[in-house]
């Protein structure tokens, strides 16, 4: 068994044992990791807060046969800011759902890994709402390799009059094509969703408190159907 | 593996939480060795356990009555409740000496990656209780992880708005501990809630 060097961003992490947990993380090398983090549980464990969700972490683990066992932990970045705020760790929570949802392990994720560190960069300097999340989402879908089509019809291909919206069919379709269970979508939605899709997550473009709403729904809905997964952490402050 | 008795004691034993396999051995081959009488003792204290406790209709502490013993003390103040997320943090806070309030348990923690949400929790009985009892002031003693922090931050942004005052216990530095040995998010909690000399 050997030792080895790694780096991460903390994902979650469950009880495991008397003192221990299981800390999850997504490496821009390996993908989703599983590790034990022994004693950091108790108050004056030596990780402290080093393996706390969000966390940016360089890693020494001890590879097992089940599970690795972390030996050293490094931070390169705590996103301390992202806790201190109830919109931003609940947007923060969104972002490492879908992650933990998409990642594989043993896979390289280095698009991945940018795209959440990204993310959790924008909200720590002070970023936040629905934009970004919508914004992360609609990014993630294109690391996955679904990215909804939102210049032209998914159908047709057709760039005018796309003021509708098909899940299934993948993204934005004209009058023409309007498949089964396509919605319609409020007058500029298209194009605030294709502008959000481009965007850079700590440049996004001036958010308008019209589209915001129905654009996170928009975005959310598509990553539900494509990962067939509901993203619980949306709704946990809605009751 | 084992005969069917001693089996099933090992299956039992390593349900427990932080129990493996390896110590629910020992533990029953332990009891193996054990007067009868000392089984008995132990068994039926678990029974007992079962049979007696229930939840404190008040603070949702344990109970062998309908109110806990904390809440039926009068000479406890009645305007400062500390919140917790478990019954078994009430014990840890009492060690302590340093309070003499009342407690509410939440019984659990708001989740943002999990998705537990507040109205899992004992949140709405806590509004309930601070219009009811008279409650002035809350110290929310949730654990220093995600879960604890979001918790916190809801639990302040709703009963704020009642005229209650809001604090959480502070972070920093735990007692015996080297400065170098603190980590980043710690010394930064401790730095922002320094306190004047
Ligand atoms: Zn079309
Ligand atoms: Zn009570």
């Amino acid at each position: 068994m050997a030792i080895r060097s790694d780096q991460g961003i903390v994902l979650r992490s469950y009880p495991f044992g008397e003192a221990d947990r299981v800390v999850v993380l997504l490496s821009p090398n390996r993908g989703k990791i599983r590790t034990v983090a022994k004693g950091v549980r108790r108050t004056k464990s030596r990780f402290g807060g080093r393996l706390e969700p969000f966390t940016h972490v360089d890693l020494v683990v001890y590879e097992g046969r089940q599970l690795d066992t972390i030996t050293q932990a490094t931070v390169i970045e705590t996103f301390a800011r992202v806790r201190l705020d109830l919109e931003r760790v609940m947007a923060a929570g969104t972002m490492v759902e879908a992650v933990d949802a998409v990642a594989q392990e043993n896979e390289n994720s280095h698009r991945l890994f940018l795209l959440l560190l990204r993310g959790l960069k924008a909200l720590d300097h002070g970023g936040g709402g629905r934009d970004l999340v919508s914004a992360f989402l609609l990014k993630l879908a294109g690391v996955v390799g679904v990215a909804p089509a939102l210049s032209r019809c998914a159908a047709c291909g057709r760039e005018e009059g796309l003021d509708r919206f098909s899940f299934a069919s993948g993204g934005a379709v004209c009058v023409n094509c309007r498949p089964e269970g396509a919605v319609r979508l409020r007058s500029g939605l298209t194009s605030y969703l294709a502008s959000l899709a481009a965007a850079d997550l700590s440049f996004l473009p001036p958010s308008d408190p019209a589209l915001s709403g129905e654009a996170m729904g928009v975005a959310r809905r598509f990553v539900e159907y494509h990962l067939d997964r509901r993203l619980g952490s949306l709704a946990v402050l809605d009751g | 593996m084992f005969e069917g008795p001693l089996q099933r004691l090992i299956d039992e034993l390593a349900r427990l939480p932080g129990v493996g396999r390896k110590s629910a051995q020992r533990m029953a081959f332990h009891l193996l060795g054990v007067e009868r009488e000392d089984a008995l003792r132990l068994s039926s204290a678990i029974v007992d356990m079962r049979d007696q406790l229930r939840i404190c209709s008040r603070c949702y502490n344990v109970t062998a009555s309908e109110e806990c013993t904390i809440c039926r003390d009068s000479k406890r103040d009645q305007t400062v409740v500390c919140v917790v997320e478990r019954a078994q943090d009430i014990a840890v806070i009492e060690r302590t000496q340093e309070f003499r309030g009342r407690y509410h348990v939440l019984g659990g923690a708001i989740s943002p990656i999990g998705g537990i949400g507040p109205s899992q929790l004992r949140i709405a009985e806590l509004g309930k209780r601070i219009e009811d009892e008279g409650i002035m002031e809350l110290i929310l003693a949730t654990n220093p992880t995600v879960e604890g922090d979001v918790t916190a931050m809801y639990i302040a942004r709703e009963m704020k708005p009642r005229g209650v005052r809001v604090t959480r216990l502070a972070m920093g530095l735990p007692v015996g501990g080297d400065l170098d040995y603190a980590d980043e998010l710690t010394l930064g909690r401790a730095l922002a809630g320094r306190s004047e000399l």
